[in-house]
């Protein structure tokens, strides 16, 4: 009886999801290799062929740096099977850092937008354009039709978005838009570094990422580690984000229902 | 006509009976102007590595203009003597002057004394004094009068009065005594390498309709795009240009990351640039031009739909919309720099550059987000000149700095500048520091440690 039921709840998980991916049956997914992250995320691990939103707090929201390291490490994998474009407002993203994080900055192109609807046309142009794998873009704020229009532009040829929510320098905040488009939601804040014992100095990088937002999923909160960082073996290994430990201390609601039964 | 032939008494414009009449085993061969002209041309192009500026003086002679040109050779005797060897060497004979008008140089070399003549600056009038009248390039008839007036040399016409000399001979006349001798200007047409990647479209009414544009445009490039693709060539930069009516050109010019010949892709980047043209009274002729044209091998594409596509299908054409779009500048990757500073060890290079992998050593860590201007820190407290912060303020903010890194020195290039500039306050100690919430950032020191100078600090880049 349960067996029936479960194959029943398995095949229905899967028809949603399928729907929710416009169709594409093989919508594929980036595991981190860590079981508490991928059991919140569907398919069990960063879906592809979708766009992300990634945002920062405090300073980071106009320098957008952790952001953006989270996002070139989680997409590092990707960029190592197709080329990568990165969209700027601002052109201060600097390769050697991205090498010495384990992503290949030799497949990186970069575009240097005027202003933010140019660099929401030129995100829709490159995750549609085929021999693209991952697309990222430093945007003000995605409102609901630029976000379905990338959607449909991830659709194409199942290239991956990472729009990295950053304001210009002395800018106004945005109003929040009610809805997103996006599949995942993603909140980045620094971490203190642990160096090894009996080392001196910094410790590999650690942020504290929060999944804010899960399309089919459940969120969480993680502190994760870029292990490898700066060392040769940055751009090897299964995947570059390693888990440290699993936050407990959420503020947003508990991600699973509490089952009231007798 | 040799030396040879001459002893014989053959003179050109001979009948061929009379000749064979003297000469019973001459050969004959039949006159060939066109050849003759194509084999000048050929001269002519083998003469640029004398001199850029070549005009052809059809039917048997070239000018050179050689002003700047001549030191290279050693002179312009040298120059002119290295020119007859080399034509010699391939059996050709010819006589050659240099003067200051070309005009002079003619005269020198139809009629002067000698193979090489090389006129003094200023000089050439003692030297045209005695030449015969036909060596000013004078018009048949003209020449033939004076020679019934028994003008038989240049003195004689150079010293008369203008006015009746234009009455009796011509205003040509006075035009090619003023080109000899310097006082009037020449216009040469000089060979121009020849351009074979152009298309050329003339319409019989004038167009100015926008679609009529986007039309033309599909065709020009259709037509230009057939014959490069005749010839397994693509172009990498195009010029579109428009000429209308009242005689204004409106040029527009695309680039392409990889050298292209699909006339649908051509229009495609060149269409929301045809919104620009102002047709004015109309456009009568359009006009394409390939520049940077390139081999390309027409590639099989692919087979094995699993391995990675080709440039060609996507990111190509991905590099080009955008370029056209945003502007060259704007569109990059970065390839490595052999420099120890940060700032330089990156440039941005063209798009589909394939640029190494490890181009920067991962083991030296650098940030994320390097500033173009290292921005300065206030109330920077460090324990000892040479330690790194302990805490700072950037941008009205307080970091306390828990860990640290460092210092990693890095010094000025003072090879590439001037040596006067050189100084130890160039000096950089660049440390990573951490501060309360983990934020990591990349701050240096300038300059070593003097006594009362305090030390500046600035912030060059954050990590993330």
């Amino acid at each position: 009886m349960s067996g029936f039921r479960d194959s029943r709840l398995a095949a229905l998980k899967a028809k949603i999801a399928a729907l929710e991916a416009g169709g594409r049956a093989d919508s594929e997914s980036l595991p981190f290799g860590a079981a508490a992250i991928d059991a919140c995320l569907p398919g069990g691990g960063l879906p592809l062929g979708q766009w992300h939103e990634l945002l920062g707090a405090g300073m980071e929201t106009e320098l957008g740096a952790c952001p953006a390291a989270f996002a070139a490490l989680a997409a590092a994998p990707l960029a190592r099977r197709g080329q990568a474009v990165w969209i700027l407002r601002r052109d201060d993203l600097f390769a050697p850092g991205l090498v010495g994080l384990g992503f290949p900055a030799e497949r990186l192109i970069q575009v240097c937008a005027r202003d933010e609807d140019e660099a929401l046309a030129v995100a829709e142009d490159a995750l549609s354009t085929l021999g693209v794998a991952a697309v990222f873009a430093e945007v003000e704020g995605v409102d609901l039709t630029a976000g379905r229009r990338l959607q449909l532009a991830c659709e194409k040829h199942g290239a991956t978005g990472f729009m990295i929510r950053r304001r210009p320098y002395g800018g106004q905040a945005r109003k929040e838009t009610a809805g997103s488009a996006a599949a995942t939601r993603w909140k980045i804040a620094p971490a203190p570094s642990e160096p090894g014992s009996g080392e001196f100095g910094l410790g590999p990088p650690r942020w504290r990422v929060e999944l804010e937002r899960c399309r089919g999923g459940r969120t969480g909160a993680w502190l994760l580690e870029a292990e490898a960082a700066y060392t040769w073996e940055a751009e090897h290994g299964p995947h570059p984000l390693r888990l440290v430990a699993e936050l407990g201390d959420r503020q947003l609601a508990p991600a699973e229902p509490v089952r009231l039964s007798a | 006509m040799d030396k040879a032939a001459r002893a014989l008494g053959l003179f050109a414009g001979q009948k061929a009976t009379d000749a064979m009449a003297l000469v019973p085993d001459l050969v004959s061969a039949e006159s060939e102007p066109e050849a003759d002209a194509t084999a000048l041309t050929a001269l002519a192009d083998w003469s640029v590595r004398y001199s850029p500026a070549v005009a052809e003086d059809a039917p048997d002679g070239i000018f050179l203009d050689i002003s700047g040109v001549a030191h290279l050779w050693g002179g312009e005797a040298q120059l002119l003597a290295d020119y007859r060897a080399r034509l010699a060497g391939s059996g050709i004979f010819v006589r050659g002057a240099v003067a200051d008008t070309p005009g002079a140089a003619w005269a020198l070399a139809h009629y002067g004394k000698g193979a090489e003549i090389i006129a003094p600056p200023n000089g050439q009038a003692d030297l045209l004094a005695y030449l015969p009248p036909a060596a000013l390039r004078l018009e048949p008839a003209a020449a033939a009068q004076m020679e019934r007036l028994g003008l038989r040399l240049l003195l004689q016409i150079l010293g008369l009065p203008r006015a009746p000399l234009a009455r009796r001979f011509g205003q040509q006349t006075l035009v090619r005594i003023d080109q000899a001798m310097g006082r009037a200007d020449e216009a040469l047409s000089f060979r121009r390498p020849p351009h074979p990647w152009f298309a050329r479209l003339a319409f019989f009414e004038p167009i100015s309709a926008l679609e009529d544009l986007q039309r033309v445009t599909r065709d020009v490039a259709a037509k230009l795009c057939a014959r490069l693709e005749q010839e397994g060539r693509g172009a990498r930069r195009l010029r579109l240009v428009f000429h209308r009516v009242d005689g204004r050109a409106l040029p527009l010019e695309i680039g392409m990351a990889l050298a292209a010949r699909d006339p649908a892709r051509i229009a495609k980047l060149l269409a929301p640039k045809l919104e620009t043209i102002d047709p004015g009274f109309g456009i009568d002729v359009v006009t394409l031009e390939a520049e940077a044209v390139e081999v390309v091998s027409g590639r099989q594409v692919r087979l094995d739909a699993r391995a990675e596509p080709a440039i060609e299908e996507g990111l190509g054409p991905l590099v080009d919309r955008l370029s056209n779009r945003l502007g060259g500048e704007r569109v990059w990757k970065t390839a490595p720099v052999q420099s120890h500073v940060p700032e330089l060890s990156a440039r941005p290079a063209a798009p589909l550059t394939a640029v190494p992998p490890y181009a920067w050593s991962p083991e030296a860590p650098r940030p994320l987000r390097l500033f173009r201007q290292p921005e300065p820190l206030d109330l920077v407290m460090a324990l000892t000149p040479d330690d790194p912060p302990r805490q700072f303020q950037w941008r009205k903010r307080l970091h306390r700095v828990a860990r640290a890194e460092g210092p990693e020195r890095i010094g000025e290039e003072w090879w590439r500048g001037d040596i006067d500039d050189v100084s130890p306050r160039h000096v950089r100690d660049y440390y990573r520091v951490e501060d309360q919430d983990g934020a990591r950032f990349w701050v240096y020191r300038e300059g070593l440690y003097e006594d009362g100078v305090p030390a500046r600090w600035w912030l060059h880049g954050v990590f993330g």
